[in-house]
C-alpha cells in the first residue's frame, strides 16, 4: 500500500510535547469530572426533572413509587449504556484512523457500523436469534466482515487514496442499509421497533444490554491499549514500522478484532449512532497529542461524554417527543466531515 | 453536433434508441399486466381506450397504471438529472444521490409537511406545492455542495465526499423533522425515504407530469450547449461553454428534475448514476440521443425495480429503492476501484 507523505508529516513528531498546552493528567481529570457531571445530568434531566436526592433514594432504597421506577428503569439504563457505547466508538475511531492513516475514517464512513446492523437484523430475523449475547456476537461478526471486506477491496485495487476508501466505505454502508431495509420490509411485525433501533437511540434499552455489551467493550479497550506502542509506530508508514520491529500482520489483525468488538458491542446496545468515531479522535488528538497511550483513554472519555450529551440533547430537540440520538450525532458528524474536507485534513 | 457524427455511428445510435424504446414499451405494458391477476395486453389497451369491464378498469386505472406512470416519470427524471450533472461537472461518478440533491429534496418535503400542517395533521395548503418545496431543498443542497467544495470541486472524488457529507446532514435533519411533523405522515415518510412507487394517485402524477415535461424540454434546449466530449475547463471556456450562468442553469434544471422525481416517490438511489452510463454506452456521445436514452433507461430501471419487488415480495411492499441500491451500489464500487486518476 502506498503512503501519501502528506499524511505522515504531522505524525512523525509523535513524542514531542509542543502540541499539548495542558498536562495529560489535568486533561484526564477534567474529562472525568465532565463525564460524571454529564451522566448525572442525563439521570436527572428529561421530561421530568429529578433532584439528586430522589435519584439516590431510587437507587439505594427502591420503593416502587413512580419516581423511583422512572429513574431505575428508564433513566439509569440509558445513562449507563450511552457512555459505554460512546467510549467504544471513540476508541474504535482512533484505531480505524490510525490503521487506514486516514483522518476522515471512522466505523461509519468505512461501513463497519452498517455491517454490524446488518449482522443484528439478519441474525434476529432469519436465524431467530433473540438472546442478547447472540445479537452481540452477530453484530461483532457483521462488523468484522464489513471491515475485512472494505479493506480487502481497498487493497486489492492497489493502494487506494484515503478519500477513495471512504467513498467505498460510505457506498458499502448504503448497500448495507438497503439490505437491512429489505429484511425489515419483509418482516413488518417488528418493523416499528427495529426502525427506532436502526436510527440509533438509548431510550428503552434493558440494562441487560450493558451486562453483555460492557465486558465486550472493556475487552476491546484492553486490546487497544495493549497495542498502543505498535500503533504509534504504524502511524508513520509500513517500512518504518517494520524497521522498529512491529509485527504488522499481528498488530493489524488484533486491531481489526478490537474495532469489531467495540463497534459490534456499541451497535448491539444502541443501534448505529453515527459519526461518533469520526469526531471523537480529532478532539482527543487536539487535547492530548498523538501518542496512543494517551489518545486511547482520552478518546474513551470524550466519546462517553459526547454520546451522553447527545442523548440529553435528543430529549429536548423535539420536546416533548424524543429524537433519535443518531440523528443528532449525524448532524454534528456531517458538519465535522465538511469542515475536515474543507481543511483538507484528508 | 449530430452532423459531426459519422453515418455508421449515427445509424448504430438510432438502432440502439429504437431497441430501448421497444424494451421500454414491452416492460411498461407487462408491468401493468402482471399482478395478482394477469390482464392480457389487448385488454389493457382496451381499458386505456375506455372499454373493459368494471373490475378490470379499477385494477388497471386505479392500482397498476398510476404506479407505472409515476415510475416512468420519476426514473426518467432522475436519469436525466444525472446525465446533466455528469456532463456539466465532467465527472462520470456524479449523480443526484451522491451530490446531496436527493436528500436535500427530502428535507424540503419534510420541512414543508412539518410547517404547513395544522393541529389535526391536515395540510393547510395544496399538496401541489410539495414539489416546489422539494425543488428548493434540492437546489439549496447542491448550491451548498459547490460553495463548500470551492476549488476542490474539480477533483471528482472530493466533490462526491462533500456531497455525501451534505447528504448525511440533510438525512439526519429529515429524521428530526419527521418527528416534529404529523405522525401519520412520518410512518409514510420512513418508507418514502427508501423510495417506493406504491400508493401514488393520479393527482400526484398530474402535478409531477405538468412540472417535469417543461423541464425536459428546457434540458433538451440547453443540451445544444453542453460540452460534447469531456473537455477540460480551459478548452470548454474557450469555446464559450461552461460559463457560470450556464452552469447554474444546468444545476437548477438537474435539481428541479431530481426534486420532482423524488417528491412523491422518495429517494430512489443510483438511477441517476447508472442510466446515463448505459445511455452513453448504447447511443454514443450525441447529447440529444443521450438525454432521450437516459430518460427511457431510467424509466426502465425504476419500472423494472418495482416489478422485481412485486414479483419477489408480493403481497408485501418492499420499497423499489432497495433494488436500485442493491444493483447500483456494487456498480459504483466497481467504478471507484477502476478509476484511478483525478484524486486530488
Amino acid at each position: 500500500m502506498t503512503v501519501n507523505i502528506q499524511f505522515c508529516e504531522p505524525i512523525l513528531n509523535t513524542q514531542s510535547a509542543d502540541r499539548q498546552f495542558l498536562s495529560p493528567h489535568i486533561v484526564y481529570a477534567a474529562l472525568l469530572l465532565a463525564l460524571v457531571a454529564v451522566v448525572l445530568i442525563s439521570i436527572c434531566v428529561g421530561y421530568r426533572i429529578y433532584s439528586i436526592d430522589q435519584v439516590w433514594r431510587a437507587v439505594v432504597a427502591f420503593d416502587g413509587s413512580e419516581t423511583s421506577v422512572v429513574i431505575a428503569n428508564l433513566r439509569l439504563p440509558r445513562a449507563i449504556i450511552a457512555p459505554l457505547m460512546g467510549a467504544g466508538l471513540g476508541i474504535a475511531g482512533v484505531l480505524v484512523q490510525t490503521l487506514s492513516r486516514n483522518r476522515i475514517a471512522s466505523p461509519d464512513t468505512l461501513g463497519i457500523n452498517a455491517g454490524a446492523s446488518l449482522g443484528v437484523v439478519i441474525a434476529s430475523f432469519w436465524f431467530g436469534v433473540s438472546s442478547l449475547t447472540g445479537l452481540s456476537i452477530a453484530a461483532a461478526t457483521g462488523a468484522l466482515a464489513a471491515s475485512v471486506l472494505v479493506f480487502a477491496i481497498a487493497s486489492s485495487a492497489g493502494g487506494l487514496s484515503p478519500l477513495r476508501i471512504v467513498l467505498i466505505g460510505v457506498t458499502f454502508a448504503g448497500l448495507g442499509h438497503s439490505l437491512v431495509e429489505v429484511v425489515l420490509s419483509t418482516n413488518e411485525a417488528q418493523l416499528s421497533q427495529l426502525l427506532f433501533w436502526l436510527s440509533g437511540a438509548f431510550v428503552d434499552r434493558p440494562i441487560a444490554l450493558a451486562q453483555t455489551g460492557g465486558p465486550i467493550i472493556v475487552l476491546g479497550a484492553v486490546i487497544a491499549i495493549f497495542l498502543a506502542l505498535p500503533l504509534d509506530a504504524l502511524q508513520a508508514d509500513d517500512s518504518t514500522a517494520i524497521g522498529l520491529g512491529v509485527p504488522l500482520v499481528l498488530v493489524r489483525g488484533l486491531s481489526f478484532l478490537a474495532v469489531s468488538l467495540l463497534t459490534g458491542a456499541a451497535v448491539s446496545m444502541a443501534g448505529p449512532v453515527g459519526f461518533i468515531g469520526l469526531v471523537v479522535p480529532h478532539i482527543a488528538r487536539w487535547l492530548v497529542g498523538l501518542s496512543h497511550r494517551r489518545l486511547i483513554p482520552a478518546a474513551a472519555l470524550i466519546g462517553a461524554i459526547y454520546a451522553t450529551l447527545a442523548d440529553v440533547v435528543a430529549r429536548f430537540v423535539v420536546y416533548p417527543a424524543e429524537a433519535p440520538v443518531g440523528a443528532i450525532t449525524a448532524v454534528v458528524g456531517g458538519i465535522a466531515l465538511l469542515v475536515l474536507l474543507k481543511r483538507r485534513a484528508a | 453536433m449530430t452532423e459531426m457524427l459519422p453515418t455508421a455511428a449515427k445509424h448504430r445510435s438510432a438502432m440502439s434508441l429504437g431497441a430501448i424504446v421497444a424494451v421500454f414499451g414491452v416492460l411498461s405494458l407487462s408491468t401493468v399486466a402482471f399482478g395478482s391477476t394477469w390482464i392480457p395486453f389487448d385488454q389493457i389497451v382496451g381499458v386505456i381506450l375506455g372499454a373493459g369491464e368494471k373490475t378490470q378498469r379499477i385494477i388497471v386505472l386505479q392500482l397498476r397504471l398510476p404506479r407505472v406512470v409515476m415510475a416512468i416519470l420519476a426514473g426518467g427524471g432522475m436519469a436525466v438529472a444525472g446525465f446533466l450533472l455528469q456532463k456539466i461537472t465532467r465527472n462520470s461518478l456524479a449523480s443526484p444521490g451522491v451530490l446531496g440533491v436527493i436528500d436535500g429534496a427530502a428535507l424540503g418535503v419534510v420541512i414543508f409537511l412539518a410547517l404547513l400542517s395544522n393541529e389535526s395533521n391536515a395540510l393547510v395548503t395544496s399538496i401541489a406545492y410539495q414539489p416546489v418545496a422539494a425543488t428548493i431543498g434540492a437546489f439549496l443542497a447542491i448550491t451548498l455542495v459547490f460553495m463548500l467544495s470551492g476549488r476542490q470541486a474539480s477533483s471528482a472524488i472530493r466533490l462526491l465526499l462533500f456531497g455525501i457529507a451534505v447528504a448525511a446532514v440533510a438525512k439526519a435533519l429529515t429524521v428530526i423533522f419527521m418527528l416534529i411533523g404529523p405522525i401519520y405522515r412520518a410512518t409514510q415518510a420512513q418508507r418514502w425515504l427508501a423510495g417506493a412507487v406504491n400508493e401514488v394517485n393520479w393527482g400526484e402524477i398530474q402535478v409531477t407530469a405538468i412540472a417535469i415535461l417543461p423541464i425536459m424540454v428546457l434540458a433538451l434546449l440547453a443540451a445544444r450547449r453542453l460540452p460534447p466530449a469531456d473537455l477540460d475547463e480551459t478548452s470548454a471556456r474557450s469555446v464559450g461553454l461552461n460559463l457560470p450562468v450556464f452552469r447554474i442553469l444546468i444545476f437548477a434544471l438537474a435539481a428541479a428534475l431530481t426534486a420532482l422525481s423524488v417528491a412523491f416517490v422518495g429517494a430512489v438511489g443510483f438511477i441517476g448514476l447508472m442510466a446515463p452510463h448505459l445511455a452513453r454506452l448504447l447511443v454514443g456521445r450525441n447529447v440529444y440521443a443521450g438525454i432521450i436514452a437516459s430518460f427511457l433507461l431510467g424509466a426502465i430501471f425504476l419500472v423494472g425495480a418495482d416489478m422485481i419487488v412485486r414479483v419477489l415480495f408480493a403481497p408485501l411492499e418492499v420499497p423499489a429503492g432497495t433494488v436500485t441500491a442493491i444493483i447500483g451500489a456494487p456498480y459504483f464500487l466497481f467504478l471507484l476501484m477502476g478509476k484511478q486518476r483525478n484524486d486530488g
